[in-house]
């Protein structure tokens, strides 16, 4: 893949069993007037720009993956009217129930001013932001970025996903970035280099929407392999999706045996106990560069309905240039 | 920047099926807002909207907002002559914001009131992600795809983001727009924020009350300038660069000096490599509320000066279309490349003397045009700005 | 409604509504100021504004006049229980 080298520098991720620590990084008025998973969004990039020691500005572009938006919001919107009448509805909860919101409450907090982009698809979310994020780096057209994701599974949606048959899954909530930038200028910055991401791509796969494939053949991965200039031999260590979702899981499984084939490095996830949400994606990514240690390691993430990311990291100490 | 060509289009608009209706609409200067019938509106001070004539077809099993979507994507490969062998190496990008709502909300509103309603369908198609997998699976389109929401400048951001991959060499072709059917939350939302006019809105006049709401969906197909001149295509325009910024201001109020607005645009056109007296046209976004207005001139006059620049907004004929405003207004715009007419703004009578452009008032205009612009704003402080030069 | 009353309703949909923490509401006095930017003022933006003439109008049962500058009134606690007491006595 030509282009800038791609450093990884800052992690943060704010689960929600773990959202006490909210009340700390958040003002008076974000208390008050965001959602819970706005504030965790918020959270989750003051704690990932803290650690790469970045501040915002003109040049920082922020990326959210996200399955659900703030569909907890949007259905209080929605049930304050059903309640009341028109007087119920509320003016402060509207701008909720469009899914940028948690990007444009942490741009404001963060005062991130390049492009924001929010990325809507199940499950996979979090790795498409930062696939996209390490793209628009490499390539030149963003400097740096926070990228991640954020989720809060609405109960209602999880009950009806259940009785559709869809929803064996385990969902937690919560929000999580990193931050990717240019590794030249994070060298010449002096910021502590966590690892690299060498390669992403993501493609679809031929499938029914919601639906688990049969193929087994992953262009995604070969891409990112390709983008990375690695052989499938060179992957030490793979951070899957794997989230309870049994059918799901056996294909992400069947993908990755193939496109590694012979390898078989041994595969982790993140989901279990605490749920899957779309925040983890920058936890496995940080993880994974800190394990890979001078190899390379491969966050992969599939989707019911076919959506396929594959991101190669590598250590700190790989490549040294 | 390497450009990228547009060779196809489709629209589902408030005048119909099809990118002729819509051109017929929108350069005859007809304004669609008319009364809502989709959605019960007793009791809101603001009752109308540019609703899409019901005469779409397409399976009832599907969202309204999928079959838009899916009539427009569909007419948009056709007419770029993408065969089912190409499309498994397409990308599809959908701007959405309210992806299956109105079907979720009909399905929520009736449990409310205690009619079991067993229809766990709509709530799993709610979500903007809905529509890739919907069209994707039914044209056969299966490279990369994603749904981008920066709110009503989604249409806009889809467009870009698939520049993005053609440009890196990801694909080849990529099939990008935006879509939303009207729903009760937006509906509400707008009323809640008293930002709609009562009667059919009318941007830039001195005497505007805000925005009117609408529907529809969008398509362009996106493709190598080398592919499509090699294919013998036709090129409609190419698509020479955007700017995306963010105005990290306020959720719904953009910074009243339209700060974000001037860096997407001045990033629009360098990425393009042209100055800003080469453009002749810009596809305003024009929402009609004394607020955007004032502050999106201010930011234009900014960028291009008080010079000969055309400002419409298509908003005054078909409403704010939400995540399908951005593409509805880029394929306005590569149509006015192409005829050398600029559609109007319909309804203005007296433009806001704050607002120093010449806004083509009621009656589209003949105008050869080289370059021109499309400007996209969403909540949240998201600018877009695409630009375009004429095809070859 | 007298002013005092009109006040300690206020109180309630700052909390109620605009999501303040009880506690903070319990140190409110006539003399708190409203927007955003100026001197001890609770820091109500331009939507906190909308939620609050909603609430004022679903609570008291009146009509906001949007074509009024009604900026003024909304500068302290003082000038918006005056006002919404005026308004409630004239209906």
């Amino acid at each position: 893949m030509s282009g800038r080298r791609v450093a990884i520098t800052g992690a943060g991720v704010v689960d929600g069993h773990a959202s006490g620590v909210l009340s700390r990084l958040l003002d008076e008025t974000e208390a008050r007037r965001l959602s819970r998973v706005c504030q965790m969004t918020v959270a989750a990039g003051r704690l990932a720009l803290a650690e790469a020691g970045l501040a915002g500005g003109t040049e920082l572009a922020l990326l959210v993956g996200t399955e659900f938006g703030d569909m907890v919001s949007t259905i209080r919107f929605v049930d304050d009217y059903l309640q009341r009448g028109i007087p119920g509805l509320s003016a402060l909860l509207f701008p909720h129930t469009v899914m940028n919101t948690m990007a444009a409450a942490t741009a404001i907090a963060v005062s991130a001013k390049d492009l924001s982009l929010t990325l809507n698809v199940p499950t996979v979310a979090g790795e498409l932001a930062i696939a996209r994020g390490a793209a628009a780096v490499r390539a030149g057209r963003i400097e740096a970025c926070l990228a991640g994701g954020a989720d809060e599974p609405p109960q209602l949606v999880l009950d009806t996903f259940r009785e559709a048959g869809a929803g064996a899954d385990v969902r937690g909530e919560g929000a999580g970035f990193v931050v990717l930038e240019a590794l030249d200028a994070a060298r010449a910055r002096g910021a502590r280099i966590l690892g690299e991401v060498v390669g992403e791509a993501w493609r679809a796969l031929a499938v029914r929407p919601h639906g688990v494939g049969r193929a087994t053949r992953s262009r995604a991965i070969a891409a990112a392999l390709a983008g990375a200039g690695a052989a499938s031999a060179e992957i030490g260590l793979v951070y899957t999706s794997a989230n309870g979702d049994g059918p799901r899981e056996a294909w992400e499984r069947a993908l990755l045996d193939e496109a590694l084939a012979p390898h078989r490095p041994p595969q982790r996830s993140l989901s279990l106990p605490a749920g899957r949400h779309s925040g983890l994606a920058a936890r496995a990514v940080a993880t994974a560069a800190t394990e890979a240690g001078a190899g390379l390691a491969l966050v992969h993430a599939v989707a019911r309905g076919g959506n396929q990311v594959a991101i190669v990291v590598a250590g700190p100490r790989a490549r040294a240039a | 920047m390497k450009p990228v060509a547009v060779t196809g289009l489709g629209v589902v608009s408030p005048f119909g099926a099809g990118v002729k209706a819509y051109w017929e609409g929108i350069s005859g200067g007809t304004c669609a807002i008319r009364p809502i019938t989709l959605i019960e509106t007793g009791g809101f001070r603001c009752r109308i909207a540019a609703e899409v004539p019901d005469s779409l077809g397409g399976s009832a099993r599907r969202s309204r907002a999928d079959r838009f979507a899916l009539a427009a994507a569909r007419e948009a490969l056709d007419d770029a002559g993408i065969g089912r062998a190409e499309r498994a190496d397409t990308a599809l990008i959908v701007g959405a914001v309210g992806g299956g709502m109105l079907e979720a909300e009909a399905w929520y509103w009736q449990r409310a009131r205690g009619v079991a309603a067993p229809l766990p369908r709509a709530l799993a198609s709610c979500f903007p992600s809905a529509h890739v997998d919907v069209v994707g699976s039914v044209l056969g389109i299966v490279g990369p795809r994603e749904t981008v929401v920066t709110a009503c400048s989604s249409g806009a951001a889809s467009l870009a983001m698939a520049a993005d991959l053609v440009r890196d060499g990801v694909v080849p072709v990529a099939l990008a727009g935006g879509v939303d059917a009207l729903t009760r939350i937006c509906f509400m939302g707008f009323n809640t924020l008293k930002l709609l006019d009562p009667s059919p809105c009318r941007p830039f006049d001195r005497d505007r009350r805000g925005m009117s709401i609408g529907e529809g969906a969008a398509f362009v197909v996106l493709e190598e300038v080398e592919r499509a001149r090699a294919r013998d295509a036709r090129v409609y325009a190419e698509l020479t660069g955007y700017g995306m910024s963010t105005d990290a201001f306020h959720v719904t109020s953009p910074h009243p000096d339209g700060e974000g607005m001037v860096r997407a645009m001045r990033a629009a056109l360098a990425q393009a490599g042209i100055e800003p007296a080469s453009v002749g046209y810009a596809n305003a976004h024009g929402t009609a509320t004394p607020q955007n207005d004032r502050i999106e001139a201010r930011a234009l006059r900014e960028v291009f000066g008080e010079g000969g620049l055309l400002v419409s907004s298509t908003k005054s004929m078909i409403g704010h279309t939400m995540a399908a405003a951005g593409t509805l207004e880029a394929v306005a715009t590569v149509l006015a490349l192409g005829h050398e007419v600029i559609p109007p703004t319909a309804r203005l009578e007296n433009t806001d003397p704050d607002i120093p452009f010449d806004c083509v008032p009621r009656v589209a205009r003949e105008a050869a045009v080289e370059h021109a612009i499309s400007n996209s704003f969403g909540f949240g402080g998201q600018n877009v700005t695409l630009v375009f030069r004429r095809g070859a | 409604m007298e002013p005092k009353e009109v006040f300690d309703e206020l109180k309630t949909i700052l909390v109620t509504r605009l999501k303040f923490d009880p506690r903070r509401a319990v140190d409110l006095t006539l003399e708190t100021t409203l927007p955003k930017g100026i001197e001890s003022s609770i820091g109500l933006d331009s939507l906190d504004f909308i939620e609050l003439s909603i609430a004022i109008e679903e609570r008291f049962g009146i009509a906001m006049d949007e074509s009024a500058d009604l900026a003024p009134h909304f500068t302290s606690f003082d000038t918006l229980s005056r006002f919404i007491a005026s308004r409630t006595a004239g209906a």
